[in-house]
């Protein structure tokens, strides 16, 4: 009997090798139906430095450019700094507004609505080839006829962001300018909520004009010179006051100091330039709220004409 | 020492079922063996391809996700993540479920509703410079190919799917229920064909056995067909040719046994009368002259008066006496006269007295013939049997007390003869030495009867004959009847 039973382990044994669950190694055992309600973050001993960046270019291109800075600011703080990104600029105004972000890299237009709204407060300003400002540049696919904004009426056109300057409010104004508005002058138009996509559509001839931030497209065509051959710019407007950096107006005085003293000094360093460079810029510089005046009046004819 | 128990116990129960079974039970056991082993061998390879399969289907779908992942993480869209995660979970019917962990590793979308399996977490992991990483999960839903891919480097976080093997246990199951299905089918085929195979196979050899039996009852006309051109149509036909060799030797044997038969009834007739004839030679003519002689010397007796001759004449006459006593007694114990003229009954009954007297051992004789004499050959038989079996007791028994019982039973006299001797084994009788209970069987089966002995060492021996009385005198039927006796 014993020799009978051993026989038959032995044969169970060959059976038990050769059903499916031996024959795959697995990695250990976890019940699905034991579930449990996921715990709220802790409060961390120490609270990361968040700095919000407006989608003026793609969210993989602004962690790749932003990643160097950042990271600096967070070894000089000696305290971890937090990417937040947000696909509108209100979106990032809000925050900023409601303190959940200690700093902010806002559009132009955006800036203003804040701190109309709520006191949004001037960190720095960057400087690029010596100056604080940049344009709005009517962009058409390079094989395209239109010579200016008029050629461009019943095409598709694409905006970047419902409240950016330079990728809605003024292709708007200058199809004001036309008698028009957007609605009835284009057959169509698109939000790619940044401009590296902006100048992507038109590129790849999605749409067929788009008015884009001249210091993203100088560096999308400074790291892709194909990019420029596809494209030809055929409207650049009056200069406007830069992007700046914003803060919450209720910041800490102390941090907001010490921010801007990182960031006037950011251009000091070798380490510092690199980062600069990453997000294509000169260095940090102060800037008055008046430097943004001339665009206020434009978007007062903006908002007036709609 | 396992295996010899184990091979025996086998044999004795695949020993002990005809061909038929065991060449079914061969067929169908080559089907099952083939069947369940093929089945093995396909689930194990069905095993290994589909969960490949599964793993690069996981690879591809994390990787999908990771992608799509990428930018709704970092603009924190957690509603557009969920739905991705959701639309995934739609698009890949067996991924059991999707979730995002953050740079953190906190988990910010998943497909589990309100509540997660905390302890899938830790299950899986990647680092930020790897592809990926997949693991097989065992858990209460089956196993689980968990697919772990960085996003943006790890920098946005890690995305983890989860594919369940619905698939693998649904191929696996088809395709065993297949197989088995097909296994079974062959089976059935296998059982039919290997039924008539048998049948092809054993028929002849039934045949032949029936043949066998046919020839051991002694008929050999029975002839088998020559069934199929192999080696069991060779068979048969030896078969046949060993039939027909029997039965021409079966015939040779019947005539010896006539002709043994017929010289036998002769030499015994001849021996028969020829005692006769001395018998009555001895009793009318020589014991005739020896009384003659008899009378003379008693007469010469008287007349004589010299006493020396007288006595020599009284001598003589004693003498004369003495003889014609011996011719006397050698002319009864060849053939009495009792026999011939008074019958069976009286003449044993006169030879067991003059027995007794000679050999002082009582016999309780018994004889019911009734009151017609028997046919001549059986009393002779009958009467001769007696003579040698009251011979052997006298010679060999050291008996102290012999019953003989002689009956008429309807047709056929059955006679008993017991001595309380010394007996004797039964092997001794067959061997040349007693070549008279040779004769008495002979004497009974010539005449269609039966004589059997039964002796055993210090229990006497007992003899019993049965001789019909309507026995045909036909030498064949003797001999057949003879014939199924030895």
């Amino acid at each position: 009997m014993r020799r009978n039973a051993l026989f038959l382990l032995v044969l169970i044994f060959f059976l038990a090798a050769c059903s499916p669950s031996q024959t795959i190694v697995t990695s250990g055992y976890v019940n699905l139906d034991q579930r449990s309600p996921l715990p709220t973050p802790l409060n961390r001993a120490i609270t990361p430095l968040r700095v919000a960046v407006a989608a003026v270019i793609s969210p993989q291109g602004t962690v790749e450019s932003y990643t160097a800075l950042l990271n600096l600011i967070g070894k000089s703080l000696q305290r971890p700094v937090e990417l937040v990104q947000r696909r509108t600029y209100m979106e990032i105004n809000d925050l900023v507004k409601d303190g959940d972000v200690d700093m902010a890299f806002v559009c132009t237009s955006a800036y203003i609505a804040g701190h109309d709204q709520f006191g949004m407060e001037l960190l720095v300003a960057p400087q690029v080839d010596g100056q604080t400002v940049y344009y709005s540049l009517l962009i058409v696919p390079s094989d395209s006829t239109a010579k200016s904004m008029a050629d461009l009426k019943g095409k598709i056109f694409a905006f970047t962001d419902p409240i950016s300057l330079s990728g809605r409010m003024y292709p708007t104004y200058l199809v004001n300018q036309l008698g028009s508005t957007p609605e009835d002058f284009f057959s169509r138009t698109f939000f790619t909520y940044s401009h590296d996509q902006a100048i992507q559509a038109v590129a790849n001839k999605v749409a067929d004009g788009a008015a884009v931030d001249s210091l993203v497209y100088a560096f999308a065509v400074s790291r892709d010179p194909q990019l420029g051959e596809l494209i030809q710019v055929i409207h650049r407007s009056p200069a406007f006051g830069i992007p700046p950096v914003v803060v919450n107006p209720n910041i800490r005085p102390q941090l907001k100091a010490e921010l801007q003293s990182l960031l006037l000094n950011m251009h000091t360093t070798a380490a510092g330039l690199q980062a600069l460079k990453a997000i294509g810029v000169d260095r940090f510089v102060l800037i008055d709220d008046s430097a943004y005046n001339d665009v206020r009046t434009l978007l007062g004819d903006v908002t007036q004409t709609r | 020492m396992k295996i010899k128990p184990l091979f025996a116990r086998f044999w004795e129960i695949a020993g002990a079922v005809n061909i038929r079974i065991k060449i079914l039970g061969m067929a169908l056991g080559l089907v099952l063996l083939l069947g369940t082993g093929i089945t093995l061998q396909v689930r194990i390879a069905l095993t290994k391809t589909v969960s490949s399969q599964l793993e690069k289907q996981s690879i591809s779908v994390a990787r999908d996700l990771a992608a799509r992942s990428t930018d709704l993480i970092l603009l924190n869209d957690l509603f557009s993540l969920h739905r991705l995660l959701q639309e995934t979970q739609i698009n890949n019917a067996n991924v059991l479920y999707a979730f995002i962990l953050d740079s953190n590793g906190r988990v910010i979308a998943h497909t589990f509703g309100d509540s997660f399996p905390l302890a899938l977490i830790e299950k899986n992991s990647v680092s930020p410079q790897d592809h990926h990483h997949t693991v097989v999960l065992q858990t209460n839903d089956g196993l689980v190919w968990d697919t772990a891919v960085p996003i943006l480097d790890g920098r946005a976080g890690i995305a983890r799917i989860g594919l369940s093997d619905v698939l693998l246990r649904d191929s696996l199951r088809d395709m065993t229920g297949q197989l088995i299905l097909t296994t079974a089918l062959v089976s059935l085929i296998g059982v039919t064909v290997a039924a008539l195979l048998t049948w092809i196979l054993t028929h002849p050899i039934l045949e032949l056995v029936q043949a066998t039996r046919q020839v051991a009852k002694g008929d050999f006309s029975y002839r088998v067909p020559r069934w199929a051109n192999d080696e069991i149509g060779d068979l048969a036909e030896a078969f046949n040719l060993m039939t027909a060799e029997l039965a021409h030797a079966d015939d040779l044997r019947r005539e010896k046994e006539v002709l043994r038969r017929q010289l036998l009834e002769s030499v015994i007739r001849t021996q028969e009368e020829e005692r006769q004839r001395i018998s009555r030679e001895l009793h009318d003519s020589t014991s005739q002259s020896l009384t003659s002689l008899k009378v003379g010397l008693h007469t010469l007796q008287t007349i004589l008066t010299d006493g020396e001759a007288k006595k020599q004449t009284k001598d003589l006459y004693e003498i004369t006496s003495q003889t014609l006593e011996d011719v006397h007694a050698l002319a009864v114990q060849l053939r009495p006269a009792t026999l011939d003229d008074l019958g069976l009954a009286a003449a044993l009954q006169r030879f067991i007295n003059d027995w007794q007297v000679r050999y002082h051992i009582p016999v309780d004789i018994l004889v019911y013939l009734g009151n017609e004499r028997l046919p001549g050959e059986v009393e002779t038989a009958l009467y001769r049997i007696t003579q040698e079996a009251m011979t052997n007791i006298a010679r060999h028994a050291s008996a102290h007390k012999v019953s003989i019982l002689l009956e008429k039973r309807g047709e056929e006299v059955v006679g008993v003869i017991e001595d309380d001797g010394q007996g004797f084994e039964s092997h001794q009788f067959i061997s040349g030495e007693h070549l008279g209970i040779i004769g008495m069987r002979e004497r009974a089966e010539l005449l269609g009867g039966k004589l059997t002995i039964e002796s055993e060492i210090g229990k006497g021996t007992s003899l019993f004959v049965r001789i019909p009385l309507n026995h045909q005198r036909s030498s064949s039927q003797a001999i057949s009847e003879g014939g199924q006796e030895s």
